[in-house]
């Protein structure tokens, strides 16, 4: 009885509200957990630095799911952070280049990044998936090329600084970025039609084009958008580790991913949002932090993670069934 | 040949909050061609599942003559082992395997354990010819127009040896006249073998020119069966709706002169030649053509959806320059697609947006949209075409076809237009809905908006319009004025329609 009218008001609707209320229960219950029987998880320095660990995939995240509400879904996202990071490690070690110069050639560099991203998906016609990976390929050997896969340190005193500062002793300031890069992207999809044109994207890239949508410009701005915010996780990458890695970034694309997945996003396009995501960071930060503080084996955790992820995608393709 | 082959038996289904089926029992006969009717949401669908094992009844059972023994499918898999085979609303076959590919999915003929592809090619090209079609067994489905996809769908359950039950959910919704007859013959001759066949449309004279008798469900309840010879059109749709309705295509026209758009010499590469028209305000102007014919393409390119090689837009009199949809409904074109699930809708995203989709321009200031006027216009432009629903926040995806399409006329009327292209607006559509899309029709015209209507369905593009414009292989052959259309019987449009362009 496909072509009936559900009972109630908007069903999938509720599902939706549901993944995020659910999703802050868990987290609750790990964090009552993890306080009431370990030692060292209620703690300040604990739990600031949960936040820290949080901020940098909070970022990717908060990005990915823009283009994961297209239809689309970005690999590169965690090297074209390293790519940014090293740039900007480089102009500061090895040139006199302004402070704040290096800060926007960081972000340019994931803007142009994200823009190339754009063009091979929409004008070459190669799915994300691939053209993503291809990207973040490029670029992962672009950063070992121009580091000579060396670290790099002697960073500018004030990104050091960064990576060590809290507000009120409790709040990190890359944990604040991170918020406020979340806030912005919330208002992004609620009130500009260049989110709300996104989820017709990500519903009918036809239906989008028919309505008046301009789909091409569309995709290189988000993917390029998508890279801005990129080169602010790269920039907050060097503050936290304190210089810049040869491998920085690598491996951060799937906790993003998952985070925005399990925060509702669809992988198959038209459905996702900030709330869902940021809770989706958080709780698989939680799980890690948690679990090193009950003595849990790092790799059993990210066998963990990997297990979260596959729940995650299975429950959203069973809700799309249960639509068609 | 009277043997009883399938009985249904006090079936029920429900789903939250919906009951879909409410004890329904009825039986079939072998070698009946059984219609099975009713409006949107009657429960045709959800039967046919449960026949098909697909769905399992709540209450009840649906159980199958198999060579005298009485059996129950309990999946679609044990249903086809059975010789049940079912035709879906919604083509689906994979679109990226060749036609061969689909015929013989799951049972390509082998030579010594590798597949036969010559002789998997030439069995496809015989069914092929059979159905009159005319295309490369090797070509992929995806390729195809829409029409024909439908038509592959179709011919393949005759790949199939031991048919026994063969259920048709609108087969003939995409399909032009020609191919229907081709349909029909198909169904005579599964009928001589001895096969069942249940047959769902919306669409009377069919039902009337090959069903043995007729099934009526309403509102998820049996209603009657009765043979064909002792029901007629009017009859049916009283016992479909519970009420009488004699012509659906009668509505209030408008007089008129000014002239809101002319088409100049339209030519593209392959599809449409010289096409030149016009239109005036408060009028419908009818576009009738087999499939191929280029009345879509057309529609297509004056909206700015395709690109075009030459011809001209003239919105009251003055040349406009319309190379893409934002140009078009700049100009007040709107255009209602033909495929509404794959081009008209968003269907896992709201009314509310699906409404404001096209206009957000118009209720935003510098990119941010102001969403008290999105929520009020999705509410207003909704009631205005009576989308049937709790609120605007529902997913268009959970609507009927029906309410579905109502909510893209009412994202056409969110931009205020004065020409709206209707293509197909009423395919897929039960009775009661499309009387209403009739009179939002009527009302529109009464309100000096200007309508294409483009339809393969003859009775309505003929009832419906002002006047009819006739396209075969990319051409006008004809063309009939509002008082030619009075006297005009169906042939003289379809000799126009099947002319060499």
């Amino acid at each position: 009885m496909s072509n009936t009218i559900k009972s109630g008001n908007s069903k999938l609707g509720g599902v939706f509200k549901q993944t995020e209320f659910t999703l802050a229960a868990i987290i609750i219950l790990l964090f009552i957990i993890a306080s009431v029987f370990t030692n060292n998880f209620f703690s300040l320095y604990n739990i600031t630095n949960l936040t820290k660990q949080c901020a940098i995939v909070g970022v990717l995240a908060v990005a990915q799911t823009m283009i994961i509400i297209t239809g689309g879904i970005d690999i590169s996202c965690g090297a074209i952070a390293g790519l940014s990071c090293m740039v900007m490690a480089l102009l500061q070690r090895d040139t006199g280049t302004n402070f704040w110069i290096t800060l926007l050639i960081a972000v340019a560099v994931g803007i142009f990044c994200g823009f190339i991203n754009g063009v091979i998906i929409y004008d070459l016609k190669v799915p994300p998936m691939i053209a993503t990976l291809g990207v973040q390929t490029i670029v992962s050997g672009v950063v070992k090329i121009i580091s000579n896969a060396l670290t790099v340190s002697g960073l500018d005193q004030r990104i050091l600084d960064m990576g060590n500062m809290s507000f009120f002793g409790v709040l990190p300031a890359l944990a604040l970025i991170w918020f406020i890069v979340a806030v912005a992207i919330f208002l992004v999809l609620k009130y500009l039609v260049f989110g709300r044109s996104l989820y017709i994207i990500g519903s009918g890239v036809e239906v989008a084009k028919l309505s008046g949508i301009k789909v091409r410009k569309m995709f290189y701005s988000v993917y390029a958008f998508a890279g801005l915010l990129y080169g602010i996780a790269g920039i907050m990458l060097a503050a936290r580790v304190q210089s810049a890695l040869p491998t920085g970034g690598e491996g951060y694309e799937m906790n993003a991913i998952a985070a925005a997945v399990i925060g509702g996003a669809s992988l198959s396009g038209g459905r996702g949002s900030i709330v869902g995501t940021v809770l989706g960071t958080i709780l698989m930060m939680l799980i890690n932090n948690a679990g090193v503080q009950f003595g849990l084996n790092t790799h059993v955790l990210e066998l963990t993670s990997g297990v979260l992820i596959v729940f995650a995608v299975a429950a959203d393709m069973f809700k799309n069934r249960k639509k068609a | 040949m009277q043997d009883t082959i399938l009985k249904i038996e006090h079936i029920s289904k429900f789903y939250p909050g919906v009951t879909a089926l409410n004890d329904v029992s009825f039986e079939i006969k072998k070698g009946e061609v059984r219609a099975l009717c009713g409006e949107n949401g009657a429960g045709k669908s959800t039967l046919i599942k449960c026949i098909m094992g697909v769905e399992k009844p709540d209450e009840g059972k649906i159980s199958m003559n198999y060579d005298g023994k009485w059996i129950v499918n309990t999946s679609a898999l044990e249903a086809q082992e059975h010789g049940v085979y079912a035709n879906y609303q919604n083509v689906n076959i994979a679109p990226d395997l060749s036609i061969a590919e689909n015929y013989f999915l799951g049972r390509q003929p082998t030579k010594g354990g590798i597949v036969d592809w010559r002789g998997m090619t030439e069995e496809s090209k015989k069914i092929i010819d059979k159905f009159g079609m005319n295309i490369d067994p090797n070509e992929k489905i995806r390729d195809l127009p829409i029409a024909m996809q439908a038509m592959v769908t179709i011919s393949k359950i005759s790949v199939n040896d031991d048919i026994r039950i063969v259920i048709f959910d609108e087969p003939t919704a995409l399909l032009e006249n020609e191919k229907v007859e081709t349909l029909f013959k198909f169904i005579k001759e599964l009928k001589e073998k001895g096969v069942s066949i249940i047959y769902i449309s919306h669409r009377m004279e069919e039902i009337m020119d090959i069903c043995d008798s007729v099934t009526v469900l309403k509102d998820g309840t049996y209603v009657d069966t009765k043979p064909i010879s002792e029901v007629d059109k009017d009859s049916l749709i009283t016992m479909m709706v519970g009420r009488k309705m004699s012509d659906i295509y009668n509505i209030k026209h408008q007089s008129f002169d000014e002239e809101v758009l002319r088409v100049e010499n339209f030519s593209d590469t392959k599809h449409f030649k010289d096409v030149s028209f016009s239109l005036k305000k408060g009028e419908i102007l009818g576009f009738f053509g087999l499939v191929g014919a280029g009345r879509s393409e057309v529609m297509k390119a004056l909206f700015g959806a395709e690109k075009r090689l030459s011809g001209d837009v003239y919105v009251h009199g003055e040349k406009k320059k319309i190379t893409s949809p934002t140009d078009a409904m700049k100009n007040g074109i709107c255009f209602l697609t033909e495929d509404r699930r794959a081009d008209g809708l968003a269907l896992q995203l709201s009314i509310k947006t699906n409404i404001n989709m096209n206009s957000y321009d118009m209720i935003s200031k510098n990119g941010v949209i102001s969403l008290s006027k999105e929520q009020k216009r999705a509410e207003k432009f909704s009631k205005d075409v009576n989308v049937k629903t709790p609120s605007v926040q529902q997913l268009v995806g959970n609507l009927s076809g029906g309410n579905q399409q109502k909510v893209v006329i009412a994202k056409l009327l969110c931009r205020d237009p004065e020409v709206m292209i209707f293509d197909e607006p009423t395919v897929g559509v039960d009775v009661g809905a499309k009387e209403e899309i009739y009179k939002i029709m009527e009302s529109l015209t009464a309100q000096g908006k200007s309508i294409i209507l483009i339809s393969s369905y003859l009775p309505e593009v003929m009832g419906l319009s002002d006047r009819l414009i006739v396209m075969s292989q990319g051409r006008i052959t004809g063309q009939f004025e509002s008082n030619e259309l009075k006297l005009l019987r169906e042939e003289d449009v379809l000799r126009s329609a099947s002319m060499e362009g």
